[in-house]
C-alpha cells in the first residue's frame, strides 16, 4: 500500500472553514469485478458478464443526475465509480441508498470499482480544479484503468454531460469512449424510448432549476446542524409527516413513536404512523379477504396526541410520510381539528365548524428525510385558462392520493395524454415555488379502465409484481406429464419418513391450490400419548437462500391478493404444484411433532425436523365440519373403495378429527385463560370457477373446524417461535403485538356506553370479556361492531428481530403469547421462509453442526422485518383498495333512486358535529355484475360518514313515517345522539321512536342509500345518505344458524377451561414448592377472601360466592 | 449532508485501508542525544515523540520513593500545533493528566521496576500531529525510547485501538473514525505472552461483542509488535556498524 495525503477543506461546525489533512491509502489490487478479468482479482459477489459489447463508466454528474436512466434493466455492465458514489452520498442519503439498493441486486447488472484507492486510476486533486472537473478526470482514469486492466478485450465507454471532457478525452484512447449521455442513448439503445423519455424529463427540469426565479412562498429550511442540536435540546420535535385524508389542505400531524422530549406540548408519547390493526389469528388461507378498518381518520382518539401542523404554509413543502422537524407554536396559536364531516368537493368552509380541544401546534422548520415516492397523477381537466399563457408545457397535475400536492411538471404531450394516468417523480420543492416539480416516468393508461385503476393501486402501493423472468423460471424443478418430478431418494433418506406411519390430512376452503398446511394426530404407548403433527410446505428446499427466485420472493415478501386477481410470491410451479401438500402425492415437509399426554394434554415431547409425507385426505372445511357432525358427507379420495374399506377409513378419519378438535378447545381454552382476544373483522372468500374467475364472494361461515386448524397453526407457530429464539436469541424473526394505547379505546368506551355496557380495557384478558359480556340479545350487530372498533384499536402485530427488542417486548397481545412467528405458510409469506431457514440452522446447530450457513445477524434480520412488514401493510391497502374499487363498480352501474339494491340498513357508530358514521354489514346481499366478471358480491363491511347537514346548508329532517329529506335548519349534537332541527315549521321532529324531533341515537338502524360520486382524478367513493330512519328490514335479524353450535362449543370450552383449573391445583405454586407452604384453604387466605369480598360489588360477590361454592 | 460512512459494503474505510488494516508505522530510536533514551514515532498522520531520563535518583521529594522498586513517572501533553485548530493548553488539562495516568500503568505493568529499587524513571511523550489512536501511538514510542535507554521490559508494549462499525472491528482508528461516533478500545499488550497491560473503553457496547472487539485489537497489537521489533533490530544494526568503525 502507498500512503499518500489528501487535503481537505471542511466547514466546522460553527461554519468556520477548517483545513483537514487526511490520510488516503492506494493498493494496487483493487477487485475490478469482471469475470474477463486477467489477474485474477478476487470474485465473490456480483461480476459483470464478459459477453457484452462494451462497459459504460458514467461520469459522477451523470449518476447524480441521471440515476434512474441508469436504474434501467436493460442497461448491461455498468460500471459505477467511487468518485460518483461520493458525489450522490453529499447529494443524500436517499439517492445513496438507491444506489446501494441497485449495486446490490443482482438483477441488475453493475458493478462497484473503488477508484480512488487503486494506485494506477487514482489522481489527486490539482491545485486550483474545480470539483467537478477533478471528479470527471477521475472517472476518465478509472474508465482508462478497467480497459487496460481487462487487457483490452472489452471497450469501455465513458458518459458524461461535460463538452469539454468529450473533446479533451475522446482521443486520447483508442479502447476507452467519452460521449454523452443522450448519444450513448441513441447509439445504443435507440429501442428504449422509456429511457429516451426519462433523460429529456430529467434534462428539462434540471434547466428549469437554473432559471428559477426568486419569489418566496416558504421560509427556507433550518440546516441540519441546527435541527440536530434542536432535536436534542428538545426545542424541536422530529417526526414523521401524516397529512389528513379528508383535510389535506389544511391539517397534517406529526406522529412518531417513542419520542420523549421535555417539551411540555409532547409529554405523551407519540404514536407512529396510522396503521391498520389486524385481527388477531392469522389467516390461514389465501382465499379469505380480511377487511380491516381502513380509515380511522374519523377517530378522535386516534389524534389526540401528536402535533398538529395547519395549514400549508406552515407545513413548509413536507409532503405525507417525510420525516420532518417541527417547532411548536405559542400555546395561544394552537388550535384544535374539526370534527365535522367535510364534503370533498368544498374546499375550505367558514370558521363556524367546532373544533375539538386545542391541541399541540407546530411548523415545518426542517426535513431530516423526504420519503418521496412514485405517484400516480391525473391531468386537471381541461378549461382553456390552464396555465396556457406563460408556459404551456408546464402542468399542474392532481395526484391520486389526495395527501399528496399537486405536482408541476414539464410534458410535450399535455394533450395526448388527457385522461391518462401517469407515474411522476417529485424533483424538488424549491422555496420559491407553491408546488413541488416533478417529470413523468412512464403512463399507465386511461383513467376509469379497470385495468389502469387496478395498476394505479398496485402503485400506489409501491407494489412490483412483473411477471417471472424466465433465469428465475429456469431455478424451479420441472414437473410435467413427460417428466415428472420425483422424491429423491437421497433426500428422502435423509427425511422422517412419515408416509406409512402417520395419517395426513389437510383441511382448506373449497378449490385452494396451494395447500401449505396438513395435520396429522395419532395415538401412541397404548393410548396414554397423543401425537398431534404439523407438517408444512418444505419450500426452502426448493428456494435456496440467495437464488433469483428467492430474491424475488424476498422483494415480494407476499402473496398479493387483490379483488379480481392475485400476484403470487413463488412461482406456480411450486405455490400450486410441488409444494403444495396435495392429497394423494409424496411432499417434503417441515413438521413439528408434538407428543401430548392423552389425559392432561400437557407437552412431555416436542419434535423438529424435515419430513416425507403423503396427504391422504384432501378435505375443505365444509367436509370436514360435516364429518365433525356425524352428518352424510361425500369424501372424494374414499368415493372409488369398497363399502366396507370406506367404512374403516371413514371411522379412522373421524376419530383423528375428533381428536384434533378435542386438542384444539384445549389449546384455545389455554389461550383464552391468557386473555386471546376474538376480534371481528368481516371476512369475505371468493370462490373460482374454472377459470380462475371469481364467481362469488360468500361471507365465512364461522364454523369450528376454521378455529380448530388455526388453533393448531398457532401453536406451531408458537413453538417454533420458542425454538428459534432459543437458539438464536439475537437474531430470531419472531412477530409481536404491542399492547393497544389505551387513549384508542375511547371511541369504543363511548359507544358501548351507548348501550350501556362498560369497557375495561385495561389488559387483554379484562377486554376479552368485557367483549363477551357486551351482547344486545335483541340486536346481535351491536357486539360485532364493538369487536370491530376493538380492532381498530389495536395496533399492528409486525416481524422483528429478536435482538433488536427487549424480552418484554416480544409478547403478542391479541394471541395472548409470550412468543410467537410465522411458520406455517411459506407459500405465500417470505417470513415464513426466512422462519423455516432459521429452523433448519436452529436444528443443526443443535445436532453440533455447523449450520450450512450462518443465519444473518440482527441487523440485516431488522431490516429484513422492516421490509416485509411496509410490504404487509402494502398488500393490506391495496387488497382493501382493490375492494373498494370493485364495490364502486358496482353501484355505479346502478340509479341509487330506482335500484332497491342500493338501499340497505346501516348502523350508528359515531357522531360527528354534521352527520354520523355508518357501517353497512354484510347481510345486504348483492349481486354484482361487471365487465367480464361475474362477481356475487356483499357488500361487507361498507363503512362511510352520513351527512345530515348538506353543502347549502339544509339538514335532514324525516317526516312522520320516518322518512327523511333535505329541509333548511340546524343540527345540535350531543354525546350520543344527534338533533336536527328543520326551521321550515317550528316543531321538531323526532325521527326514531314516537316522540317529535330528529335525534339520531349511537347504534340505531337507519336506512341507507348507496351511490356512488366520482371524480376524475382519485378514486370513486361510495356516498351514503339517510333515507329512513326506520330499518329497511326487520330490525332484530334472525340469529345466524350457527348459533345453536357456538352455544354448545362454548359450554365445552368453558368446562374444559374448569376442567384445566381442577387439573392445574394441584400443580403447586411457586410458595408451596419452595416453602411447603400450603395454598389450599388456610386461615389468611380465607380471610383475604372476605376481604376481597367487602370491596366488590355485590353482583360479583355473589358470582364469586358462586364458583366458590 | 449525511453522516460519514465508515466502512462501505465492499470494506473499505474511509481512507481506503480494509478493516484489519494498521496505518503505516514508521519510527526511530536514538533522536535526541541528551536524554538517556528517546524515540520518534509516526502511525499515519499522529505523530510522536518520547524521551527517557533515568532511571535516576529520586528528584524532589524523596519520600515518594519506593524500598523494592522504581517510580515511574510519566507526562503527556501536545503541541499546540498538533490539532487542525492550534491547542490553548498543551499540558496539565484533565484529558493529559488521565493519559499520563493510563501511560504511567501501562509501564509499570512492563518495566521491570524492582531491578531500580529507591529511583526514578520519567518518561515524557509529546504528540506532534494528533490524528487518532493518541494513546497507542504514545505508548509505542514510549516503548522504543525505554528500550533505547536500555532499561529492561518484559516485554514490547504495544498499544492499538479498535473501533467497532457494523459488527466488523475497524483496527486503528484515525481521527474521522474516532469521532464519527464509534465506539472505540485501546488496548495494551505484552504480544509474546499476550497479557494485557491496559484496556480502555469509555463508550458502549454491548457485552457480546467485547471479545470480538479484544480479540481484533490484540491481533492488531502483535502486527505492531512486528514493526517496533524490526525498528528495534535496524536500529542495533546501524549502531554497531557505527561503533565497529
Amino acid at each position: 500500500m502507498i500512503k499518500t495525503e489528501k487535503v481537505l477543506h471542511l466547514k466546522s461546525s460553527r461554519g468556520r472553514k477548517v483545513r483537514v489533512v487526511r490520510e488516503h491509502y492506494l493498493r494496487e489490487r483493487v477487485p475490478c469485478f469482471s469475470s474477463l478479468c486477467q489477474a485474477d482479482c478476487e470474485k465473490d459477489g456480483k461480476v459483470l458478464p464478459g459477453d457484452l459489447t462494451h462497459y459504460v463508466v458514467p461520469d459522477a454528474e451523470v449518476v447524480v443526475n441521471y440515476l434512474e436512466v441508469l436504474e434501467f434493466p436493460e442497461l448491461q455492465g455498468i460500471v459505477i465509480t467511487q468518485t460518483a458514489c461520493q458525489a450522490l452520498h453529499s447529494k443524500g442519503r436517499r439517492f445513496y441508498n438507491r444506489l446501494r439498493n441497485l449495486l446490490k441486486d443482482p438483477r441488475h447488472d453493475c458493478v462497484l470499482f473503488a477508484n480512488e484507492f487503486q494506485e494506477y486510476s487514482y489522481c489527486p486533486r490539482e491545485k486550483g480544479e474545480s470539483q467537478e472537473k477533478w471528479q470527471t478526470r477521475c472517472v476518465y482514469a478509472a474508465a482508462v484503468w478497467y480497459y487496460n486492466h481487462l487487457a483490452g478485450l472489452m471497450n469501455v465507454v465513458m458518459i458524461t454531460e461535460d463538452e469539454e471532457a468529450v473533446s479533451r478525452f475522446s482521443s486520447l484512447n483508442s479502447g476507452v469512449f467519452v460521449i454523452r449521455v443522450q448519444d450513448y442513448l441513441q447509439d445504443f439503445w435507440p429501442e428504449l424510448k422509456a429511457a429516451h423519455e426519462l433523460y429529456s424529463a430529467i434534462t428539462q427540469v434540471l434547466q428549469e432549476k437554473e432559471g428559477e426565479d426568486s419569489q418566496r412562498e416558504f421560509s427556507e429550511h433550518l440546516p441540519a446542524e441546527v435541527l440536530e442540536a434542536g432535536i436534542k435540546s428538545g426545542r424541536f420535535i422530529q417526526g414523521t409527516l401524516n397529512v389528513s385524508k379528508h383535510r389535506p389542505q389544511n391539517e397534517a400531524f406529526i406522529t412518531n413513536q417513542g419520542l420523549s422530549t421535555k417539551n411540555p406540548g409532547a409529554e405523551a408519547p407519540l404514536r407512529s404512523s396510522l396503521v391498520l390493526a389486524e385481527p388477531a389469528p392469522p389467516p390461514e388461507n389465501p382465499w379469505e379477504f380480511w377487511t380491516h378498518p381502513s380509515s380511522r381518520c374519523f377517530s378522535a382518539s386516534d389524534l389526540s396526541s401528536g402535533v398538529l401542523v395547519f395549514g400549508s404554509k406552515s407545513r413548509n413543502r413536507a409532503v405525507h410520510g417525510d420525516m420532518v422537524v417541527v417547532e411548536l407554536l405559542p400555546k395561544s396559536e394552537w388550535r384544535g381539528k374539526v370534527t365535522a364531516l367535510t364534503e370533498r368537493q368544498v374546499d375550505e368552509k367558514s370558521g363556524d365548524e367546532s373544533e375539538t380541544k386545542a391541541m399541540p401546534t407546530g411548523r415545518v422548520v426542517g426535513i431530516l428525510q423526504r420519503n418521496w415516492r412514485d405517484y400516480v397523477v391525473t391531468f386537471p381537466p381541461r378549461d382553456g385558462t390552464q396555465s396556457q399563457s406563460r408556459n404551456s408545457q408546464r402542468i399542474l397535475v392532481i395526484p391520486w392520493d389526495r395527501r399528496i400536492p399537486k405536482i408541476r411538471i414539464s410534458t410535450q404531450q399535455a394533450d395526448a395524454l388527457q385522461d391518462h394516468r401517469l407515474v411522476v417523480r417529485i424533483d424538488s420543492w424549491p422555496s420559491t415555488s407553491l408546488y413541488p416539480n416533478g417529470h413523468s416516468v412512464r403512463v399507465l393508461g386511461r383513467a376509469r379502465e379497470l385495468e389502469t385503476e387496478v395498476q394505479t393501486i398496485l402503485m400506489e402501493n409501491c407494489i412490483h409484481v412483473p411477471p417471472f423472468s424466465e433465469a428465475q423460471l429456469r431455478e424451479m424443478p420441472v414437473n410435467s406429464p413427460e417428466n415428472p418430478w420425483t422424491v429423491d431418494p437421497a433426500e428422502a433418506a435423509e427425511r422422517r419418513d412419515l408416509r406409512e406411519t402417520h395419517l395426513v390430512f389437510s383441511i382448506d376452503p373449497r378449490g385452494c391450490e396451494d395447500v401449505d398446511d396438513t395435520l396429522s394426530v395419532r395415538s401412541l404407548a397404548g393410548g396414554k400419548l397423543l401425537e398431534l403433527g404439523v407438517h408444512i410446505a418444505d419450500v426452502t428446499h426448493f428456494v435456496s437462500e440467495g437464488s433469483l427466485t428467492d430474491l424475488e420472493a424476498r422483494s415480494r415478501a407476499t402473496t398479493y391478493y387483490l379483488a379480481d386477481r392475485r400476484h403470487d410470491m413463488l412461482p406456480a410451479v411450486l405455490s400450486a404444484d410441488l409444494c403444495s401438500l396435495l392429497g394423494g402425492v409424496d411432499r417434503y415437509a417441515m413438521s413439528v411433532l408434538w407428543e401430548l399426554d392423552a389425559q392432561s394434554l400437557a407437552v412431555t415431547k416436542v419434535w423438529f425436523g424435515r419430513t416425507l409425507i403423503r396427504s391422504s385426505y384432501q378435505l375443505h372445511y365444509e367436509l370436514a365440519q360435516a364429518l365433525l357432525n356425524g352428518k352424510e358427507a361425500e369424501v372424494p379420495e374414499l368415493a372409488r373403495l369398497d363399502p366396507e374399506e370406506r367404512d374403516t377409513k371413514l371411522t379412522e378419519l373421524m376419530e383423528a378429527l375428533e381428536k384434533l378438535t378435542h386438542i384444539a378447545r384445549h389449546l384455545r381454552a389455554q389461550r383464552d385463560r391468557g386473555g386471546a382476544l376474538e376480534l371481528e373483522g368481516v371476512e369475505v372468500r371468493a370462490q373460482l370457477d374454472e377459470e380462475k374467475n371469481i364467481t362469488a364472494l360468500v361471507p365465512r361461515q364461522p364454523l369450528e373446524v376454521h378455529e380448530t386448524v388455526a388453533e393448531c397453526m398457532i401453536y406451531a407457530n408458537h413453538w417454533v417461535a420458542r425454538k428459534i429464539q432459543e437458539v438464536f436469541p439475537y437474531q430470531a424473526l419472531l412477530r409481536r403485538h404491542p399492547p393497544p394505547r389505551q387513549e384508542l379505546f375511547s371511541q369504543l368506551v363511548d359507544t358501548a356506553q351507548a348501550r350501556g355496557f362498560a369497557m375495561d380495557t385495561r389488559t387483554n384478558k379484562a377486554l376479552a370479556d368485557s367483549l363477551d359480556r357486551a351482547v344486545d340479545p335483541q340486536d346481535p350487530l351491536v357486539n360485532r361492531l364493538l369487536r370491530m372498533m376493538a380492532t381498530q384499536a389495536m395496533s399492528q402485530a409486525v416481524y422483528f428481530s429478536t435482538g433488536a427488542q427487549p424480552e418484554d417486548q416480544f409478547y403478542h397481545y391479541g394471541l395472548a403469547l409470550d412468543r410467537y412467528t410465522h411458520f406455517t405458510s411459506p407459500i405465500r409469506r417470505y417470513a415464513d421462509m426466512v422462519v423455516h431457514r432459521l429452523l433448519t440452522a436452529a436444528l443443526q446447530v443443535e445436532q453440533g453442526a455447523e449450520p450450512a450457513k450462518t443465519p444473518a445477524g440482527n441487523k440485516d434480520v431488522e431490516e429484513l422485518a422492516e421490509h416485509i412488514n411496509n410490504k404487509n401493510r402494502a398488500a393490506q391497502r391495496a387488497q382493501n383498495l382493490s375492494i373498494g374499487l370493485f364495490q364502486c363498480l358496482f353501484f355505479k352501474e346502478r340509479d341509487p333512486e330506482i335500484d332497491p339494491r342500493c338501499v340497505a340498513d346501516g348502523i350508528i357508530y359515531a357522531i360527528r358535529d354534521n352527520g354520523v358514521l355508518v357501517f353497512i354489514p354484510e347481510e345486504a346481499n348483492i349481486c354484482l355484475v361487471c365487465r367480464r366478471f361475474l362477481v356475487a358480491s356483499l357488500l361487507y363491511g361498507v363503512k362511510g360518514p352520513v351527512y345530515m347537514r348538506n353543502k347549502e346548508g339544509r339538514v335532514v329532517s324525516a317526516g312522520p313515517d320516518g322518512t327523511c329529506e333535505w329541509q333548511s335548519g340546524s343540527v345540535r349534537r350531543y354525546t350520543d345522539h344527534i338533533i336536527t332541527t328543520s326551521g321550515s315549521g317550528s316543531a321538531t321532529f323526532r325521527l326514531s321512536g314516537q316522540n317529535s324531533g330528529a335525534i339520531t341515537y349511537l347504534l340505531s338502524h337507519p336506512q341507507v342509500r348507496i351511490s356512488v360520486l366520482s371524480t376524475n382524478c382519485h378514486a370513486d367513493t361510495l356516498n351514503l345518505e339517510v333515507i329512513s330512519n326506520k330499518p329497511h328490514r326487520s330490525a332484530a335479524p334472525q340469529l345466524p344458524s350457527s348459533q345453536g353450535r357456538q352455544l354448545v362449543q362454548e359450554v365445552v370450552r368453558l368446562a374444559e377451561e374448569a376442567q384445566e383449573k381442577a387439573v392445574q391445583r394441584p400443580k403447586l405454586p411457586r410458595e408451596e414448592r419452595e416453602f411447603q407452604q400450603s395454598k389450599a384453604p388456610n386461615l389468611y387466605s380465607i380471610l383475604e377472601e372476605i376481604r376481597e369480598l367487602a370491596l366488590m360489588d355485590l353482583e360479583t360477590a355473589s358470582r364469586v360466592c358462586a364458583t366458590t361454592a | 449532508m449525511a453522516g460519514l460512512e465508515l466502512l462501505t459494503d465492499q470494506g473499505y474505510r474511509l481512507d481506503g485501508r480494509k478493516a484489519t488494516e494498521l496505518r503505516k508505522v514508521q519510527a526511530r530510536m536514538g533522536v535526541f542525544a541528551q536524554a538517556d533514551g528517546s524515540a520518534y514515532l509516526e502511525q499515519g498522520n499522529t505523530k510522536a515523540l518520547a524521551v527517557i531520563y533515568g532511571p535516576h535518583e529520586m528528584r524532589g521529594s524523596r519520600s515518594r520513593a519506593l524500598h523494592d522498586r522504581a517510580v515511574i513517572n510519566c507526562q503527556y501533553s501536545m503541541a499546540t500545533f498538533s490539532t487542525a485548530e492550534r491547542k490553548r493548553r498543551p499540558h496539565g488539562d484533565r484529558k493529559s493528566t488521565e493519559m499520563s495516568l493510563h501511560l504511567k500503568q501501562t509501564f509499570e505493568a512492563a518495566v521491570m521496576t524492582q531491578l531500580f529499587p529507591r529511583s526514578q524513571i520519567d518518561i515524557y511523550v509529546k504528540i506532534l500531529q494528533s490524528d487518532g489512536g493518541n494513546y497507542s501511538v504514545c505508548v509505542n514510542a514510549a516503548t522504543l525510547a525505554v528500550i533505547d535507554a536500555g532499561i529492561p521490559m518484559r516485554d514490547y508494549v504495544c498499544a492499538c485501538t479498535v473501533g467497532f462499525v457494523d459488527e466488523t472491528p475497524l483496527a486503528d482508528l484515525c481521527y474521522a473514525e474516532e469521532s464519527g461516533g464509534v465506539s472505540s478500545l485501546a488496548l495494551a499488550l505484552l504480544p509474546r505472552g499476550g497479557q494485557i497491560a491496559l484496556v480502555q473503553m469509555d463508550a458502549r457496547l454491548h457485552q457480546d461483542h467485547l471479545e470480538t472487539l479484544i480479540e481484533a485489537a490484540m491481533t492488531a497489537c502483535k502486527g505492531v509488535s512486528k514493526v517496533l521489533d524490526e525498528v528495534v533490530r535496524q536500529h542495533l544494526q546501524e549502531a554497531s556498524v557505527l561503533s565497529r568503525e
